[in-house]
C-alpha cells in the first residue's frame, strides 16, 4: 500500500483491504477410539480457507451489515479488521493502521463487542469494570461516570451498574458490554452478534439504541447478526458472505429490488378446480381437483393466477404474504452455498 | 504516565477481585499456608526431635530447623505462580484473551501487574502469621529486621517466575492445552527452591548446583537469611542472579509472544 493510499484511507475511508485472506489449520480427527489412537501418532491436518482473498473499501461513518451463514467467514473478517488475528495473505488498513500490529493509537480508536464472549470482568460490577476501562483509555473518572450514566439511561440499565456482572441476566450483561465498548467513543465499532440470544424486548431496545447512537456520533460500524431485522434497520450497506467470499455488496434496498421477490398465496376454494393452474413458467402449479393451495408466485403473476382460478371457482379464503428480507437472504445464501 | 496508569489499574483489579470473595482470600492467604506450615513443622519436629538442646545437625540447632520449616511453608506459597499461569493459559485456550488483545493493553503487563498486586496483598496477610508465631510461640533464630531484604529478593524472584510462566503460556498458542506443562514445571522448580529441605543439607556438589540456579531465591535464600542460615552476601548474589535471569526470560518471553500471536485464531469469538 502506497503513502497516497494510506492518506486516502485516513481521510475518506475507514477500512481498505486488499486480497485479505486467512487460512486456518485444523486437526482432522475421525470419530472413535481407533481413530483417536491413530491420530495420536499420525496427525492429519486440513487447511480451511475461512476468508478468501477479499478486497474491500468502507467509507467513514457508514454502517455495514455483514451477513452469512455460520462458518461463512464474517467473524474471521471482523477479527482480522479488529486486529485480533493475523492474515495469511493480503493487507488492510483500518483508520490508517495495520490492525494486527495492535498499535495503541489504533486500539484507542476502535471498539469491539463480541456477543458470544464477555468483555467485562466477570467477578466485579460493571461500574468497577468501567472505572478500570476509563483508566486503560485515559478517561478521567468524572468523564467515565457521566458517559456511563448517559449510555446506561439510554439503555435503561442504571439499576444494574453496581451488581456483579455474573449475577446479571443475558440482556442486562449485553447492555453493559455495549457501554464498555462505547465508553471511549470509538471511531470504528465492530459489533459481532450484539443481540444474540436476547428476547424481543431487549433486541428492540439495543437496536433502537444503536440507531440513535449511530445517528448522534457517526462512528463507522461493522455489524454481524443472525437477526436480519438488525441489519435491515441499521445497515446502509450490506455485505453477504458465503464460503469465505463476498457474494453481494450493495444496499439493503438494492438487494431487495434485485431479489426475485415472491408473494405467497394461501387459498381455499368453494369447489375443486376443474383444470390445473400454473405460474412461474410452470415452476408452481395447482393440480386438478385441488380445494386448497399454498404457492409462491412472482408479484406480477398474482393477478393472472387469481383470474385463472376465479374463472373456475369462487375463492372462500385468501391470504397473501409478502416474502420478507430474512427469507430472501436465507434463500440467496442457500443458493450461493449450493452453487459454490 | 499512561503506562503506570494502566498497570496500576490492572493491579487494583486484582485487589477488587480478591475482596469480592472474602472467604476465598482468607483460605488462600492464611488457612492454606497455616495448614502447610503445620504439616511441615510437624514433620521437621519429628525428624529433629533427637537433637538435644545444645546439639546441632549440619551446624544448626533444632530451633533453626523448625523456624526454617515454618517460614519456608509461607514463603513457598508466595513464590508459587501456578494459579496465574493456569489462568493465563486458560485465557488463550478459551479465547477470553480477546478482551485484552482488543484494548490498549499488553497481556504480559496486564497479568504481571495483577500477579504482583495479588502477591503483595496475600504476602502482607500471610507473612504476619510466621512473624507472630516466631515472635511469641516458638522462640528461635528468626530475625525480623532481615525481612525487608528477603522480601526484595522474593519480589525479584516473582518477576523471574512470572517470566517463566509467560514463556509456558505462549506455548498455549501452539499446543492449546498447557496445564500439564505448568504442573510439571512447578514440581521441578519446587524441588530446586529449598522448600522440601534446606539446600545446605544437600551434598556439596548438589548444593553447589542448586545455589547456582536462580530458583533457590524462591525459598532457601530468603528463608535462610531470615532464620540465620545464610548472610547478606548470598542474598545479594542471589538477587543479582535472579535479575539477570528475569531479563533473559523476559526477552525470551517477548520473542516467543511476537512469534506465537501470529498463530492465534481468535478462539470462540
Amino acid at each position: 500500500m502506497t503513502q497516497t493510499d494510506t492518506n486516502r484511507v485516513s481521510n475518506e475511508l475507514a477500512i481498505s483491504a486488499s486480497d485479505l485472506g486467512r487460512v486456518f489449520q485444523t486437526y482432522k480427527k475421525p470419530e472413535g477410539f481407533k481413530a483417536s489412537l491413530a491420530g495420536f501418532f499420525n496427525r492429519q491436518y486440513e487447511y480451511k480457507e475461512a476468508l478468501k482473498p477479499t478486497t474491500l473499501d468502507i467509507k467513514r461513518g457508514s454502517i455495514v451489515g455483514l451477513v452469512g451463514a455460520n462458518g461463512a467467514g464474517k467473524t474471521t473478517l471482523l477479527k482480522l479488521l479488529s486486529g485480533l488475528i493475523h492474515p495469511t495473505s493480503g493487507s488492510a488498513r483500518v483508520l490508517g493502521h495495520e490492525p494486527w500490529r495492535r498499535q495503541e493509537s489504533y486500539l484507542r480508536r476502535m471498539g469491539i463487542l463480541l456477543g458470544q464472549k464477555n468483555q467485562l470482568w466477570w467477578d466485579i460490577s460493571p461500574a468497577d469494570s468501567f472505572a478500570l476501562l476509563g483508566r486503560i483509555y485515559g478517561i478521567t473518572p468524572i468523564d467515565v461516570r457521566s458517559r456511563v450514566m448517559e449510555l446506561a439511561e439510554k439503555l435503561q440499565c442504571t439499576e444494574q451498574l453496581n451488581i456483579q456482572l455474573r449475577r446479571l441476566s443475558l440482556g442486562e450483561r449485553m447492555k453493559m458490554e455495549i457501554i464498555g465498548s462505547l465508553l471511549h467513543r470509538p471511531e470504528i465499532l465492530f459489533l459481532d452478534e450484539p443481540t444474540i440470544g436476547l428476547d424481543i424486548v431487549a433486541q428492540n431496545t439495543i437496536r433502537e439504541f444503536l440507531m440513535e447512537y449511530a445517528r448522534a456520533e457517526r462512528p463507522t460500524i461493522i455489524l454481524t447478526s443472525h437477526y436480519m431485522d438488525d441489519i435491515a434497520h441499521l445497515a446502509d450497506r450490506l455485505l453477504l458472505i458465503s464460503r469465505g467470499a463476498i457474494v453481494y455488496d450493495g444496499t439493503v434496498k438494492g438487494f431487495m429490488a434485485r431479489a426475485d421477490l415472491k408473494q405467497r398465496l394461501k387459498m381455499r376454494f368453494e369447489d375443486p378446480l376443474s383444470s390445473a393452474v400454473t405460474a412461474g413458467k410452470g415452476e408452481y402449479s395447482i393440480e386438478v381437483g385441488a380445494t386448497v393451495a399454498d404457492i409462491a408466485v412472482n408479484g406480477n403473476e398474482v393477478s393472472a393466477v387469481l383470474k385463472d382460478i376465479l374463472g373456475q371457482t369462487r375463492i372462500a379464503e385468501l391470504q397473501i404474504e409478502q416474502t420478507n428480507f430474512e427469507d430472501v437472504i436465507h434463500e440467496f445464501l442457500a443458493s450461493e452455498s449450493r452453487r459454490r | 504516565m499512561s503506562f503506570w496508569r494502566r498497570n496500576l489499574a490492572a493491579a487494583r483489579l486484582a485487589w477488587i477481585q480478591q475482596f469480592e470473595y472474602r472467604f476465598n482470600l482468607f483460605v488462600d492467604a492464611i488457612l492454606q499456608p497455616v495448614l502447610t506450615a503445620t504439616v511441615e513443622v510437624a514433620l521437621w519436629y519429628a525428624m529433629v526431635s533427637g537433637i538435644g538442646d545444645g546439639d546441632s545437625l549440619g551446624g544448626f540447632s533444632r530451633a533453626h530447623y523448625l523456624h526454617y520449616a515454618l517460614w519456608a511453608a509461607f514463603v513457598a506459597r508466595i513464590s508459587a505462580n501456578w494459579m496465574y499461569e493456569f489462568r493465563m493459559g486458560e485465557e488463550i485456550q478459551s479465547g477470553t484473551i480477546n478482551v485484552i488483545l482488543t484494548r490498549p493493553l499488553s497481556f504480559y503487563q496486564f497479568y504481571l501487574s495483577q500477579f504482583m498486586s495479588y502477591k503483595v496483598l496475600t504476602s502482607m496477610l500471610s507473612l504476619t502469621v510466621p512473624a507472630m508465631i516466631a515472635s511469641f510461640l516458638i522462640p528461635g533464630p528468626t530475625d525480623l529486621s532481615r525481612l525487608p531484604m528477603a522480601c526484595v529478593l522474593i519480589l525479584a524472584y516473582l518477576i523471574m517466575a512470572y517470566n517463566i510462566s509467560f514463556i509456558v503460556v505462549c506455548g498455549g498458542f501452539h499446543l492449546n492445552r498447557i496445564s500439564s506443562i505448568t504442573t510439571a514445571k512447578n514440581i521441578a522448580i519446587w524441588c530446586f527452591t529449598g522448600e522440601l529441605f534446606p539446600i545446605d543439607l544437600a551434598p556439596p556438589a548438589v548444593k553447589n548446583i542448586l545455589l547456582n540456579l536462580p530458583f533457590s531465591a524462591g525459598v532457601y535464600v530468603p528463608v535462610g537469611y531470615i532464620t540465620g542460615r545464610c548472610e547478606a552476601d548470598l542474598v545479594l548474589r542471589s538477587l543479582l542472579m535472579v535479575l539477570v535471569w528475569a531479563g533473559i526470560t523476559g526477552l525470551v518471553g517477548q520473542l516467543l509472544w511476537s512469534f506465537s500471536i501470529k498463530r492465534y485464531s481468535g478462539t470462540g469469538a
